[in-house]
Formats: C-alpha cells, structure tokens, sequence
C-alpha cells in the first residue's frame, strides 16, 4: 500500500511539473508582448521587463517561473484584468463562491447518482428502468450550459422563482442558497446521468456474476446478496470514472459561472483568456490542474483501500 | 416415466412393421452442411443495429442535419456574414405557422411612451397589433404594445428570417446551418485524427510489445495525467482561434484513449494461432498488422469514434463558450450559443434553436452509439 | 400386464435423497422456446456419486440449476417435480429455497476465479455462511479455519486472511468446495469442477471431492462433459443428449458394456493412452432445440440409425435392474448391431485392466 501511495504521488508531482512546464513554453512561444501600454515609458516598461527576466535566455527564464511558483507560490503579476495584482492573491479571494459550488453540487449528486443507477439496475427493463435511461440519455447529451440558459430563462425570469444571478452579498444564507441552486442543478445533471448509467452497468454485470449465484447458493436472500456482493463489487469501477467527472465538472463550471456570475474561478478564468491576462490565466490553469490530480490521487488511494488487488499489489 | 423390457413389450410396440427396423441409409462419415446462410460479424451487427429502433431514429436525426447543414446555408438567401443594422434582433417568423399565432414575428414591446406610438415615423402603420396594457408611470401614460417587429423594422413584406436575426441583423437560421457545419466539420476533422493516431501508436505499441511497447505507454500514460481541460486551453491560447487549431487541441490527448484500445486489441490477437500461422509462413509485418490484426479492432473502433463525436462536438462549444472558439465571423453552434447567451432574456429565440439543435445532435449521436456498441457486442450476437 | 412403470433402477436397500421427475425446461429466447430438458428423470441414492454426462447444451448445467433453484428468469418449469424430504423445489418458495440452498444442498461451480468474490476475504466468504445460520463471528472463524484445513488447504490461519486473487487454481477451488461444505449438506453438486483447472490438479480436485464424500457420507451429483474424468468417480452415471437422459447405469455397465449409439460416440472420442487407432469425433453438430428433431434426437449424426429413429422418438428399454437406454437398437425386431470395433478393442483392454488391479 505505501509503495502504491508513493508511486502515485510520484505521478500526481510529475503530471504536476509537466503542466507548468507546458504552461511556461505556450505563454512564451505565443507571437505577443506580454506587456503593450503606450501609456507606460519604455524606460519602464523595460525596467518591468527585467524585472520579470524577460530579457534573459528562455531557459533561465524558465528556471525563474519554476523556482518562483516552488519557493514562494509566486505565479507573477496580472496585467490586465487587476494590474499590478498578484495572480495568487486574485485567485484566492475567488476560491469560496467555486468550492461552495462545488461542494454543493457534489453533495446533492452523489445519493441521487447511487439512487438513480442502482433502482434502474434492480428493476432492469421496467418502466421506472426505461424512464430513469431515458432521464440519464438527456442529462449525458445535452451540455450543462445548455440546460442553464434554459432553467435560466424557465426558473428565472418566465416563472421568476430563482434570482437569475449569483448573489454574492444575499442577506441570508436562504436567499445566498436560493441564488446558487441553479447552477448547482446545472452543474449536477451530467455527472449524475455519467454515474447513474455506469453504475447501472457495472450492478447488472455484477448480478449476473457467479459469485452472486454462489452467494445465493450459500443461502443468502436475494437482498442479501445483492448488497453484500453486488453492491459493493460494482462500486469499485465507478471509482474511475470520478476522476474525468471531476475535471469535466470543473470544465463546465467554468460557463455556468460565466452565466450566472458567480465571482469564481471559472468565471475568472474566462474573464482572463477573454482578456489575454495571460499570467492570470497560466495561473488559474495549475491551479485547476491542482486541484484534479489531488481528485486524482484522492480516488486511487481509496480505490486502493477498496479493491485489494491493488492494495496487495496483485496482477489481476 | 416408463421402461420396457426388451422381452416383455407392449403390443403397440411389438406391431411396429419390421421394415421400420432397417439400418438408414446413414453411414457417412462428413459433417452436416449447413443450411442456413452464414451470416458475418459486420451484417449481423448492422442486422441488429437497424432493429434497434432508437438508433434508426437518431441515424435518421443525424443525417437530416447533416442535409440541412449542406443545403440550408445556401437556400436562406442570406449570407452567414450579411448585416443589416436595420433589422437587428429581429423574432423568428415562419410562412404558414404565422396564420396561426407563433413564429409570425411579433413581438411586445413594454414600457412605451403612450404618446410616441401615434408616431408614425418610429411606429410605422400598420405594425402595432394592438396594446395589451396601459398604465401610469410617473406623470407619463406608458403602454405595453404588441407589434409586429417586421413592420416595425421596415422589413419588406415577404421576406422572413425564420429563426429570426442577432445583433447584428444576421440570418440565425443560415448561420445556425452554417454553424452546424463547421462544428460537425471539426467533429469529424478530429475524431478521424484521433483515430489515425491512436491507431498506429496502439499498433506499434501492441505488435512490438517489450521496451518499445513499456516507452509508449507509459509516454501516453503521463500525456493522460494532464487535465484535459487545461490542455486544450493552452494549446488554444497558443495556437490561436480558428478551426484548425481547434482540431489540433482536441487532438493533443484526444487519441490516447485510441491508442489504448488498439494495443489492447493487438495483445488480444497477436497470440492467436492463426496470426502465429501467419508469421511462420513468413508474412510481413506490415500485413500480419492490416490484414490480421487490425480488422478484428474495427468494431471497438468504429463505436469509439461514434460516442468521440459528441464529445468534440460538446467541446467546440465550450471554447466558444469561453472565446477561444473559431475566428468571428465564423459561426459555429457554440459561438451561437454564447451570443445567445448575451441576450437570452431579451431574445430567447437566439439562444433556442441553436440549443435545441445541439441537444438534438448529441442525443441523437448518443443514441446511436449506444446502438452501435450493443449491435458490435460479440456476447450478444443472436440476441434480440 | 407387460408394461412395467417403475422409476429409475434402484437395489432396494439404496435410499433416494433426490428424485427428479418428468423434469421439463424451457428457455424464453430470440426465435422461440428452447427446449433445454425434456423429461428428465433420474434418482440420487444416499452416499453415492451420480454423474451426469453430456456435451454442453445438452440441458446439464439446467438440470442442477433447477435443483438450486437458481435459473435465470428467462427460464420456464414446464413440468416435472424435483422430490426432496417430502418437498418439491419447484414449487418451494424462495424463504422456504433459502433453508435449502447451502445448508442441505451444496453446490461446486466449474469455474472457481468467477465464483469467488474478488474483493472479499475467503474467510468471510465461508463464514458468510455459517452466521447466517446463527452461528457467532468467533465460531465461525474457527469453523471455517478447521473447514479450510479439511479441504486440504496449507497455513489456513494465514490463508484465511487472504484474497482470492492470491490462490491458485486448485487451491480456489478447494476455497469453493470449502464453502458448499460450510452448510453441512448432506448432497453436494459439482458442476464440471475441473474443467477450469489445470490437469495436474484436476485429479486432486477429484480426490478432495472423494474423500470428503466418503468422510461425510455425502450424495453427490457430479456434471461433466468428460467421461474420463467419471470413470474414478461415479457408481451410476447418467448420459444426457439434447436434453434427456439416452442411457443410464452403473459405471461398470456405461464403461463395459453401453448399449446407445451416443455412448458408443463418447466413449470412442475419449482419449486414452493405449489407444493407437484414431480417436472418432463424433460428426455433425448437436441439434437445435428450438425445433428439436422429429423422432430421435441423435440419430441426424447416428451412424447406426434405424429408419424409426427418424419417426418415433425410441423410449427407454430396460437391460439389466441398473441398466438402461433409449434406443430402438434394443428393440426385438432392430437388426443386430455391434459397437464399433475399436471401441470394442478398447472395452477388452479395459476389462483386462481392471481385472488385474481388482
């Protein structure tokens, strides 16, 4: 198990290196001036200049970027969007309203998940089967932002039951839940469908296994059974699949923030690519890559305490 | 149940005629033919694929679009790049569906001096179907109206924007199409590179095996660690807008998941005796790869690509989404959808149709590869 | 009265524990109903090994499915009655199917890797077992170490600890047997419990099955596919062919002295190692049972079939008390037919074999 957790981080450190890494050349080899004000004297711009390196070789420069990001979590300085901010300084005052967001969204999806795909797969070619199928068909195709825009115009402002925006400053925590429940729906729905389905999958494969026959040639009731061994067996793979959920739900809060402007990452993010604030954007894209190898590294290591094969290390 | 004895048989037994008894003529020693008509794997899939009925449909959605997309672009009479500053914003109005009350290009104005609708130079004759309200605000008497916004606007009789116009007196419905097919272009552009890459990286991986097998995969592994997401914005802020560019980010960590299959299907085969057969005839590598291996891929694949499709698709409109989308005037589904976006409150027929047919396309393509999956599952072959 | 209904041989001291009657099954599939067994009728007497032989599909596998009571939901009883202490199975309820499976009746799989839990310790897997039945989490440790060291399984302490992707082949299957023993039964049915196992251990697993059989004076029900595997285990072996049973008997008189063509098949294809002619595959395929042949169902690949093999199914002709088959070879008015002088050969070689280590 130690070897298996240190290998992992050994992945999560190098995945890690090679995004800044990536970062660093693609903001440099792009065919623009990091800095271009005509209001600012060249004397200082160019003193702004050495002060960022930017007249060293690439290489040094490169080594500058890492030891700076290493040593002092020093990401530079934004340029357009809040100039002369720190980058760190700015994501971090963005930091609450995304976790929030997310952590609701989360929170609500995962019984629903288990709920959905477990019904649908112990009552296997049913109605309620084929209407929660149909249900995941729709959540799985229709992109999030697609369904925010709607429940925006629905909930919003045809049938005003929901504020249409974030609202930061609610008086209550009511009225601030009131305000983000949209787009925690929004958020919600894919990674519920995603989830549902593959769960729905991995029990009806698990119940035709025959482990759960001998299971019930032990003696075991029907519920037993499927609790004890299915259930559990068929959690295991759904392990995979949380992490590219994580990321895809990182992607997609990325436009529902835009839409419903919550002062986020996300909506960040889009503000400083729009803005070519490309320092801020480097920055926000390690910290996203952050955060979905420590979703990474946080679901191997429990997918090592549930599956033993890995734990012990065996090939199967 | 009932046992005889041989010696002591009931009568209706005994009366069998003894001619019965002769030896058939049953002596051959070849297997039986087979009757029926062999069926291949690829028929019979396609057998069972045209019996799913779902899958029909959304084949049959897909390639309405794909005809739309074609041929709308060029029947609109619109250009995708036209403007008319006068007609901007303009609601959607349809021949016939306008006799009966929707799609007819009305549109309710709020909020409106009472005083300025006899204007006849703001309000020409005849647009204003009639005042749904009339209330005071402040010292002023504001009405809400219905109008007909053609009028309003001063579009000429006859002449209809289905789908309405954007902001900047743009035909939606032609760039909708045009949209759709740039956006299925880019779809399509970047599965079948995935595809080529993934497939011969997985070959060279899976047929070589051994070192070079342990570089590439582990080469890929690391390549997969990268947030997806992350990847392609880099890639895109570097290399730009455009379709092109789209194309390649999507492609940067898009074939991995090709590639891995593809070796996973070549360890699967290469072992077999008739591969082995193959080699010791002395056939060439290059052949063992296409002519022997390769083919037994091509379900896997096929259904692969099918579910990649939405995938890009979704993907394309998501850049768009957050402007790093294809080169303006360009539509595409996404840029739609974000201008949309801006004014959905205002205009919800913008943001409708492209959003109705992005869900159509990737529910369809959905379906479909959900189809094609079950069809190519070999465990169920003869079901259904 | 020349007719003589009587059940299946028996020596009047055996004791049934398990009789199966008019057993019928089909199968709800694409094109039609199966017929996957049609009147199947066999006893299993107490302290004896029947075996049950036939190629796949020939409703085996179904058969012992049904005693379980574990057939997929595709599957229709059409008839027949399966007698167990004064019940029924197919009509006992599941609360009723609970009390039997695993406590009375245990059940060996073909293929230990699938049939264990992959996540689950084996200890809990056999003690799943007993604290159902009410037993403490101590007791049942103990018990399931001492069932662990009976079916032959080395550091048991240590063993029990362990996951099923750390056993080998053998040692999973023991796992196995381990857990239908766990019940107590007082039959155990193996289902082809060595065909996924390696050669070489596959006779160690016969052996297990052996003696914890004669230990616990166990009625087993053995399915095979592979004769060879029967001749070391079986008193009575039953040959099934397209969903009935063609022949039945003794060991010694399936071995020495079998009477239906289908037998003679088998027996010819089975390998040994005095045998220098060639090994005869039996032609054709078998046959399918959504449209089951008119008349017998084995005669289309029959080399010995009569023209009434095309029009009447043959019934069951007795031979001796124990000894039985279906085909109109044994009819008084069917020309004599010998068995295949090879596997004539073979059956003296046999003979002379056994009488020199008897």
């Amino acid at each position: 198990m130690f070897k298996y957790v240190l290998g992992r981080i050994g992945a999560m450190l190098l995945t890690l290196f090679l995004v800044m890494t990536l970062s660093f050349w693609v903001i440099r080899l792009m065919p623009m001036t990091i800095f271009e004000n005509p209001e600012v004297s060249p004397e200082v711009q160019r003193r702004l200049e050495d002060r960022m390196h930017l007249h060293e070789p690439m290489i040094v420069q490169y080594y500058y970027f890492m030891k700076g990001i290493v040593t002092k979590g020093d990401f530079g300085t934004s340029v357009k969007i809040r100039p002369g901010l720190q980058v760190f300084d700015i994501i971090k005052e963005r930091i609450p309203p995304t976790m929030l967001l997310n952590f609701f969204s989360l929170l609500i999806s995962i019984p629903l998940r288990i709920l959905s795909g477990t019904i649908a797969a112990l009552k296997r070619n049913t109605w309620i089967d084929n209407v929660i199928s149909f249900l995941i068909v729709i959540f799985i195709s229709v992109p999030s932002f697609v369904f925010a825009s709607l429940m925006q115009y629905v909930f919003a402002y045809a049938w005003p039951i929901f504020p249409t925006l974030y609202n930061a400053q609610a008086p209550t925590i009511w009225a601030a839940f009131r305000s983000m429940l949209l787009p925690i729906i929004a958020l919600s729905l894919n990674p519920i469908a995603t989830i549902a389905r593959y769960l729905r999958g991995e029990l009806i494969e698990t119940l035709s296994s025959e482990y759960m026959l001998l299971a019930r040639t032990k003696g075991l009731t029907r519920q037993e059974a499927t609790w004890r061994h299915a259930f559990r067996n068929s959690l295991v793979p759904i392990a995979n699949t949380i992490i590219p959920l994580i990321t895809g739900i990182m992607g997609g809060s990325l436009v529902i923030e835009k839409i419903f402007a919550v002062p986020g990452e996300g909506g960040l993010l889009v503000d400083s690519i729009l803005g070519g604030d490309h320092f801020l954007t480097v920055a926000l894209l390690i910290f996203y890559s952050m955060i979905s190898l420590v979703t990474i590294f946080v679901v191997d290591v429990s997918y090592g305490i549930i599956d033993p094969r890995i734990r012990i290390g065996g090939t199967k | 149940m009932t046992v005889y004895e041989p010696n002591n048989l009931p009568q209706e037994l005994l009366n069998i005629p003894q001619g019965e008894f002769e030896r058939a003529n049953n002596d051959w020693r070849s297997d039986e033919r087979f009757t029926t008509e062999p069926i291949g794997f690829y028929k019979d899939a396609f057998r069972r694929l045209c019996s799913n009925r779902m899958s029909m449909i959304s084949m049959w959605a897909i390639l309405i679009i794909i005809v739309l997309a074609i041929v709308v672009p060029n029947v609109t009479g619109y250009g995708y790049t036209e403007q008319n500053v006068k007609q901007k914003n303009l609601p959607s109005k349809v021949p016939l569906l306008e006799q009966i009350g929707i799609f007819d290009g009305t549109r309710v104005l709020t909020n409106i001096k009472k005083s300025s609708i006899e204007d006849p130079k703001r309000y020409p004759e005849g647009c204003i179907i009639n005042v749904i309200r009339e209330y005071k605000a402040g010292k002023q008497t504001v009405v809400d109206v219905k109008v007909d916004y053609y009028k309003y606007c001063g579009v000429a009789d006859g002449e209809y924007h289905w789908m309405g116009t954007d902001y900047l007196g743009r035909d939606i419905m032609t760039r909708l199409f045009r949209g759709t097919r740039i956006s299925l272009m880019i779809a399509a552009l970047s599965v079948i590179t995935n595809l080529i890459i993934g497939i011969i990286y997985g070959s060279i991986a899976g047929y070589y095996g051994g070192r070079i097998d342990m570089f590439l995969t582990h080469l890929a592994e690391v390549l997969d660690g990268l947030p997806y997401i992350v990847v392609t914005i880099l890639f895109m802020l570097w290399l730009g807008s455009g379709m092109l560019s789209i194309v390649l980010a999507l492609t940067v960590t898009g074939w991995i998941g090709t590639a891995r299959l593809t070796r996973a299907q070549f360890y699967r085969f290469k072992r077999r005796e008739y591969v082995l057969a193959a080699r010791t005839l002395g056939v060439p590598d290059r052949k063992l790869i296409f002519r022997h291996i390769l083919p037994n891929t091509v379900g896997p694949l096929i259904t692969r690509a099918m579910i990649a499709v939405p995938g890009a698709i979704f993907s394309e409109s998501f850049l768009a989404y957050i402007g790093l989308g294809i080169k303006p005037p360009q539509p595409s589904i996404g840029i739609l959808l974000s201008e949309g976006q801006k004014v959905l409150l205002q205009y919800p027929n913008q943001t409708f149709f492209p959003a109705l047919l992005i869900s159509i396309l990737m529910i369809a393509f959905n379906m479909l590869s959900n189809g094609l999956r079950d069809a190519m599952d070999p465990s169920r072959r003869g079901e259904e | 009265m020349s007719e003589i209904s009587v059940n299946t041989p028996q020596t009047p001291q055996a004791e049934k524990v398990l009789e199966v009657r008019d057993l019928t099954i089909n199968f709800r599939a694409y094109g039609g109903l199966v017929q996957a067994v049609r009147g199947v009728n066999f006893d299993l007497h107490r302290g004896e090994t029947l075996a049950i032989v036939g190629e796949s599909g020939s409703g085996k596998s179904v058969s012992i499915k049904t005693i379980m009571g574990i057939l997929p939901n595709n599957a229709i009883i059409e008839s027949g009655e399966i007698l167990y202490d004064g019940m029924d199975l197919t009509k006992v309820d599941e609360a009723k199917m609970h009390e039997i499976r695993g406590h009375r009746i245990g059940l060996v799989f073909q293929d230990p890797l699938s049939a264990l839990n992959p996540i689950m310790k084996v200890g809990k897997q056999i003690m799943e077992v007993l604290t159902r039945r009410g037993m403490s989490r101590q007791d049942a440790y103990q018990r399931a170490l001492e069932l662990m060291r009976d079916v032959g399984i080395p550091e048991a302490e240590k063993r029990i600890e362990q996951y099923p992707f750390q056993f080998s082949g053998g040692m999973r299957q023991r796992i196995v047997i381990a857990i239908a023993l766990a019940g107590d039964p007082e039959i155990l049915i193996c289902d082809e419990p060595t065909t996924a196992l390696d050669v070489t251990v596959q006779a160690k697993i016969l052996e297990l099955i052996n003696q914890i059989k004669e230990e616990r004076n166990l009625s087993v029900l053995f399915i095979t596919h592979d004769l060879g595997v029967v001749a070391q285990m079986a008193d009575r072996i039953a040959v099934m062919y397209a969903g009935r049973i063609v022949e039945m008997g003794t060991a010694e008189e399936i071995f020495f002295d079998p009477r239906h063509p289908y037998t003679w098949a088998l027996l010819s294809s089975m390998p040994d190692l005095e045998t220098y002619e060639r090994l005869e595959a039996i032609p054709g395929t078998p046959p399918n049972m959504i449209h089951p042949p008119k008349g017998d169902a084995f005669a289309a690949r029959n080399r010995y079939a009569l023209k009434i093999d095309f029009k009447r199914e043959p019934p069951m002709f007795r031979i001796t008390e124990t000894h039985m088959a279906a085909t109109w070879l044994l009819h008084p008015s069917a020309p004599k037919v010998d068995m295949p002088e090879g596997l004539a050969a073979r059956i003296a070689r046999m003979k002379e074999a056994a009488k020199n280590v008897g």
